[in-house]
């Protein structure tokens, strides 16, 4: 690892390697996930049915024959739940009522004493169908004639940043209109105009969805789940199903992988559903890895069409972007990726001119959901390469050519806002410099190219505007510390960081931190959701507010008990200090049963618990038919990859030998954190520009098991991953942090794209670079025989 | 459907139980025995989330019936620590930060220690190809394998 | 796999019969509706899956020699049919006798899987897939089959008969697969391209064999075999041809290995497409020949 120098002085164990709180037990299989909690021989097992059409109308379902089956015990359709659910759309009923729009929509569930039972009930429930015509393709579904998937689109609710367009299968329309983009194209030196397709790809945590559901007499809902969001899945199913959402209770345990596809709703409300029918039992629904393939959040597709032109200078003037996002049967979540790509369309660059189009558009496939990257990796796929082809076509380096024109401090970006302090000149000239750039080693074979490449990102969290984070701190009688947060470790290590920063605020030992786990929306403070790389910042803030308001309230009492001015006080070390009399006094001696008073007659303070919260209250909307506005996101983490890797002229295999990461994050909480993030997501961003896609023909996924759904294993990676933390602090954010657990998989397609070229010359028109597409591609260029 | 009374060792403990045919050795240890740790991923034999010690030999605990485990002697993850003291590899793992989520390490613990058993010098190879049987999404490995090699070195 | 998968397996009886003659027995009467069964490696994915439903599952690793590895300098190598793949990898004799066979075998999945798979299970799911196949007809090898009629041979080179079918009966039970002894200075080589680097099931395949042979005019009989681009095990008789003809150069084993993408007839599936395969099958089968040829021109 490479550490930028910085001045600032920051308390311990602020920047310190901490071993992450949660480690002894995920050695020891001591980790609770969800589907390892015991529910006794009450547990009721749930199966779906579900759809074997990519669209058609449900004209009856008979459940009679499923009811009469002995150990049944809950049959469920959409008849008796209208409502619908979404996050930002509410376009989804929990199961489908009048038609189902992808192969593996819910159309019944089933409770049973067993899973065989209730799978012997599924194939008791009779579905009749009428089968209609899908829409398989983004760009033709935008067309007049296509079959409209959403005729009451008009009618459900939406927020009101995403524009639907009622009539058509458009459910969001993001819009920028920035400068004149046709006034400019005839002064532009060069030109490139250019389409990718980039295919749906599914998150695969190693741990499927799962789900137990049980609602007592009274109506009141537990749900444990894994899950990113337990209290926007509070707020989304209470909602939906019209009870208050205190009646809503979601408990969270570890969650075995997530990114992204454990946020918002996706399966949970099936679960609780169907418990609905069954008053008292807990009824689990566990997904299997064929359902999860089938049915789960998935990486839409995107196709994509670039034209940007730049000066003899190498100055971009201008870029006119399309994007049709492949966005699936229901887009509750996935409108707001359409409008994220729109507003960061113009990549990490300044430029003057901008027009761009992204269209989310409703298709008959798996239903798009947010992915690390929240569409920025498939975005930046096509974009990087053409700023590559760009910087060629005017005979410059490609990495001058970034130079010249990545956003620097105070740049004007895409929507007219200015660009906040950062680093990413800083970690273009870092990762450029590590791989050696302009140097070439010679290939480890005769039969075998290597190349070089080099690509840049930024990323905004992508939420809504008031996205609020809450936090509390309670001492114990020994002076340790419990912090209870609503944000959920999904292996990246937010209970470790949030531990840090209450042992930094308050002044204790990181070793006296505890996190209250699992959340638990009943005890839990809230939080918006785990998404968006968002916590270190947020939820750190809710934690770092709510550490002072605890010291605050010690550092009071101590002041009234000694007779002393506050500011004179500290906390260092677990221990009350004065400077001015030099009188000390553990927290232990004060946490719960405070302080007698000075003059002995009577006691002061009290147990102790502070509070925090945290929510941007600076956000400003932008102008709808031009993407303009003062300030639309809190903040951008930029950064840069660059990767060696050789290109075999016998098979079209690719071998990445090294990747280099550099992210500018503000300020490295725990480092070493930092960079296992930014390794995981350049192995996830690795393999999915070599591996993965889901093969959809007709609306059936084909591949749907990890025999043919192929990750990266351990055989596939580089150990030469370097990577640098580059620090220029975030204004607002807990010592200058700010996240970085998505950013690191979103420049890693277009890193090794360019490195493709920079070997054998090719391009092609999206990922997976497997060996086959790559072979084929120099066959058909001639570049072999 | 016929019961087997089957008698096996797990974690150094006799246990005895009834276990219907189709009953594999991943839902035996979970449900039977609420020896949570060991995971299931796929079912399939492909992620290795479920790796278990049979006989001291790695197998996929999905893809094998716990009635072929009469007079098995089983390992899972919770068997590897000894008095509170963590196994070498545990430790190592920890130290090398390849733990994230969490729910693939048990298997990669399992696969990890049985090389070591087998090859205790082994090189940066034969860890990669050890473990190419157990899938991880959130590490990239890399820190793993350093895991590894350093419970090798010590 | 379908959407419909189950979550565990269905329900079905475990048999573990005592002896051969029980086991055979009891698939007979029990036809249609009974399974021997070994690793499970296979089977219980295509239970699980809804493929198979069968009512019997009848173990039949633990009866007599199944376990049973050994090799006689003269008689060759004989191994027990529920001899894990990972034990035949381990063996010494494997090693210094049939480095193909272990080369083959180490390609297959998973050290966790080979644990329970066996290459005679290997050859029984006859699927043109398979890793060991090829190296198992290129040295000759022979199944031993426990059937109604007692115990017959069957040579793996004739076995097959279309993809997942082979000769056996009902009631048959491979016991063990034998391989005489290679000949003096024999040296083979499986190459495999799969889409990861390795644990993988092969795009293609491609195994060669070879030993120094006094009697044809090249002075080598060079043996080459195809995975995943036919729908059987393939072994391409053309190469053994060409390279006997005449003397061996780069240029021969071109010839050779054009014979073989033209011999074999893949399928676009989801893992490759046909047009992949075919050059692949080129391009592996001259390496692979290459590799194998100047090993045996070292000696």
């Amino acid at each position: 690892m490479v550490m930028e120098e910085t001045n600032t002085k920051v308390p311990s164990p602020i920047g310190e390697n901490k071993i992450r709180l949660d480690a002894r037990e995920k050695v020891t299989g001591a980790a609770l996930f969800a589907d390892d909690i015991q529910f006794g021989s009450g547990l009721l097992h749930a199966r779906v049915k579900r759809s074997p059409h990519p669209h058609a109308r449900i004209i009856s379902i008979d459940t009679s024959k499923a009811k009469a089956l002995p150990g049944v015990k809950a049959v469920v359709t959409g008849e008796d739940y209208p409502g619908y659910i979404g996050l930002y759309l509410l376009d989804r009923h929990i199961f489908c009522r009048d038609k189902v729009r992808y192969v593996g929509d819910p159309v019944a569930g089933v409770a049973a004493k067993s899973e065989q039972i209730a799978e012997k009930a599924l194939q008791l429930i009779e579905v009749e169908y009428e089968v209609l015509e899908p829409v398989l393709d983004p760009e033709a579904g935008v067309s007049p004639e296509a079959p409209l998937l959403h005729p009451n689109l008009e009618e459900y609710e939406v927020a009101n940043f995403i524009f639907p367009e009622p009539g058509t299968n458009i459910s969001n329309h993001f819009k920028i209109r920035k400068g004149d983009v046709e006034s400019v194209w005839d002064e532009c030196e060069a030109l490139v105009e250019r389409k990718y397709h980039i295919p749906h790809i599914q998150h695969v945590p190693i741990e499927p969805h799962v789900a137990i559901a049980k609602v007592d007499e009274t109506g009141e809902v537990t749900l444990w789940g894994s899950s990113q969001s337990p209290f926007a899945q509070r707020n989304l199913i209470a909602k939906c199903l019209g009870i208050s959402q205190s009646d809503m209770r979601v408990i969270a345990p570890y969650v075995g992988g997530g990114f992204g596809s454990k946020a918002g709703v996706s399966m949970e409300a099936l679960a609780v559903v169907i418990a609905s029918q069954v008053k008292g039992r807990p009824v689990k629904l566990l997904l299997t890895r064929e359902e999860e393939f089938y049915t789960a959040f998935v990486r839409q597709g995107l196709v994509a069409y670039f034209k940007m032109g730049c000066d003899a200078d190498g100055r971009l003037l201008a870029m006119e972007n399309k994007f049709f996002w492949d966005a699936g049967a229901y887009t509750e979540y996935g409108v707001n990726i359409t409008r994220a790509s729109g507003y960061s369309s113009s990549g990490p660059y300044e430029v003057p001119n901008v027009k761009t189009d992204s269209y989310c558009v409703y298709t008959n496939h798996p239903v798009g959901g947010p992915m690390r990257g929240f569409g920025m990796p498939e975005m930046h796929a096509g974009l990087e390469q053409c700023i590559d082809e760009l910087a060629r076509d005017i005979d410059m380096d490609p990495v001058e050519f970034r130079r010249i024109n990545c956003l620097k401090t105070g740049s004007v970006l895409v929507t007219g806002s200015k660009m906040h302090p950062i680093g990413l000149t800083q970690c273009l000239e870092k990762a450029a410099d590590a791989i050696g750039w302009g140097s070439k080693a010679p290939p480890s074979a005769p039969n075998k190219k290597r190349g070089k490449g080099i690509a840049l990102m930024w990323k905004a969290p992508a939420m809504p505007p008031n996205a609020g984070s809450s936090a509390w701190v309670e001492l114990a009688e020994d002076g340790t510390l419990t912090v209870g947060v609503g944000g959920q470790d999904i292996g990246q290590g937010a209970f470790t960081v949030a531990a840090q920063m209450a042992a930094a605020a308050l002044g204790v030992p990181y070793e006296w931190v505890r996190i209250a786990t699992p959340v638990d929306t009943l005890y839990s403070p809230y939080e918006w959701q785990t998404v968006a790389s968002r916590l270190t910042w947020s939820m750190g803030n809710a934690v770092v507010n709510a550490a002072k308001d605890a010291r605050r309230q010690i550092l009071d009492l101590v002041a009234e008990a000694w007779e002393e001015d506050p500011q004179n006080l500290d906390i260092v070390n677990g221990i009350v200090v004065s400077y001015k009399s030099e009188r000390e006094m553990p927290l232990k001696d004060i946490a719960i049963y405070g302080l007698p008073k000075p003059d002995d007659q009577g006691w002061l303070g009290g147990p102790v618990r502070g509070r925090g919260n945290f929510m941007p209250s600076y956000i400003t909307g932008l102008d709808p038919e031009t993407g303009q506005g003062e300030r639309a996101v809190v903040h951008y983490t930029t950064g840069a990859q660059a990767v060696e890797l050789e290109v075999d002229l016998d098979t079209g295999r690719v071998e990445i030998l090294r990747g280099v990461s550099a992210f500018d994050v503000g300020r490295a909480i725990n480092p070493e954190l930092v960079e296992a993030q930014m390794e995981g997501g350049f192995v996830q961003g690795m393999s999915s520009a070599l591996f993965e896609s889901m093969q959809l023909k007709d609306g059936v996924m084909q591949n749907p098991s990890f025999v043919d759904y192929r990750i990266a294993t351990s055989t596939d990676v580089p150990l030469d991953l370097e990577n640098i933390i580059v620090e220029v602090p975030q204004d607002d954010g807990p010592w200058g942090a700010r996240g970085v657990g998505e950013h690191s998989m979103v420049p890693t397609i277009p890193a090794i794209a360019n490195a493709i070229y920079d070997a054998v010359g090719i391009r092609m028109e999206g990922p997976p670079f497997t060996a086959e597409k790559i072979y084929l591609a120099m066959l058909d260029a001639g570049i072999v025989k | 459907m016929a019961f087997h009374r089957i008698t096996f060792n797990v974690n150094g403990e006799l246990e005895q139980a009834d276990v219907p045919s189709n009953m594999t050795l991943l839902k035996m240890l979970r449900e039977n025995l609420a020896l949570t740790g060991t995971k299931n991923g796929c079912a399939e034999g492909e992620c290795g989330a479920c790796t278990v010690l049979m006989n001291g030999e790695p197998v996929n605990s999905c893809l094998v019936l716990a009635v072929e485990c009469d007079g098995a002697e089983i390992v899972t993850v919770e068997g590897l620590a000894h008095d509170e003291r963590l196994d070498a590899v545990q430790q190592t793992i920890i130290d090398a930060g390849g733990v994230q989520c969490g729910f693939c390490t048990p298997g990669i613990l399992i696969s990890a220690r049985a090389l070591l058993d087998r090859n205790p010098q082994p090189s940066e190879e034969d860890i990669r190809i050890a473990l190419v049987g157990n899938l991880c999404r959130c590490t990239g490995y890399v820190r793993i394998i350093q895991g590894v090699q350093e419970a090798a070195r010590i | 796999m379908s959407i419909d998968a189950h979550p565990g397996l269905p329900e079905f009886d475990y048999i573990k019969p005592t002896t051969l003659k029980e086991a055979s027995d009891f698939l007979i009467a029990h036809a249609g509706e009974a399974r021997p069964l070994m690793g499970g490696t296979d089977i219980f994915v295509r239970m699980r899956s809804g493929g198979w439903n069968d009512k019997y599952l009848v173990d039949v690793k633990c009866l007599e020699g199944m376990n049973d590895i050994s090799y006689d300098p003269h008689k060759g190598l004989s191994i027990g049919a529920a001899v894990n793949m990972n034990r035949v990898i381990a063996s010494r004799e494997v090693q210094d006798n049939y480095a193909l066979l272990l080369q083959a075998a180490s390609s297959v999945a998973s050290y966790q899987l080979r644990t329970r798979a066996t290459i005679v299970g290997n050859i029984c799911n006859a699927s043109p897939a398979g890793d060991t196949i090829g190296a198992c007809i290129l040295l000759g090898g022979v199944l031993h089959v426990h059937g109604n009629g007692g115990i017959r041979q069957e040579p793996i080179k004739t076995f097959f008969k279309g993809p997942g079918e082979t000769l056996l009966r009902t009631g048959d039970i491979v016991t063990s697969i034998h391989f005489p002894v290679p000949e003096e200075g024999a040296r083979g080589v499986y190459i495999k391209l799969g889409r990861n680097k390795a644990s993988d099931l092969s795009i293609v395949g491609v195994t060669v064999f070879g030993y120094p042979d006094v009697n044809v005019p090249s002075g080598y009989r060079i043996r080459l075999a195809l995975a995943s681009v036919a729908p059987l095990p393939l072994v391409v008789d053309q190469v053994e041809a060409i390279l006997t003809e005449t003397s061996i150069d780069e240029d021969r084993l071109m010839l050779a290995a054009e014979a073989a993408m033209h011999a074999c007839t893949p399928i676009d599936d989801v893992r490759a497409s046909a047009r992949y395969r075919k050059v692949m099958t080129r391009n592996l089968s001259f390496n692979a020949l290459k590799v194998v040829w100047k090993d045996l021109k070292k000696l």
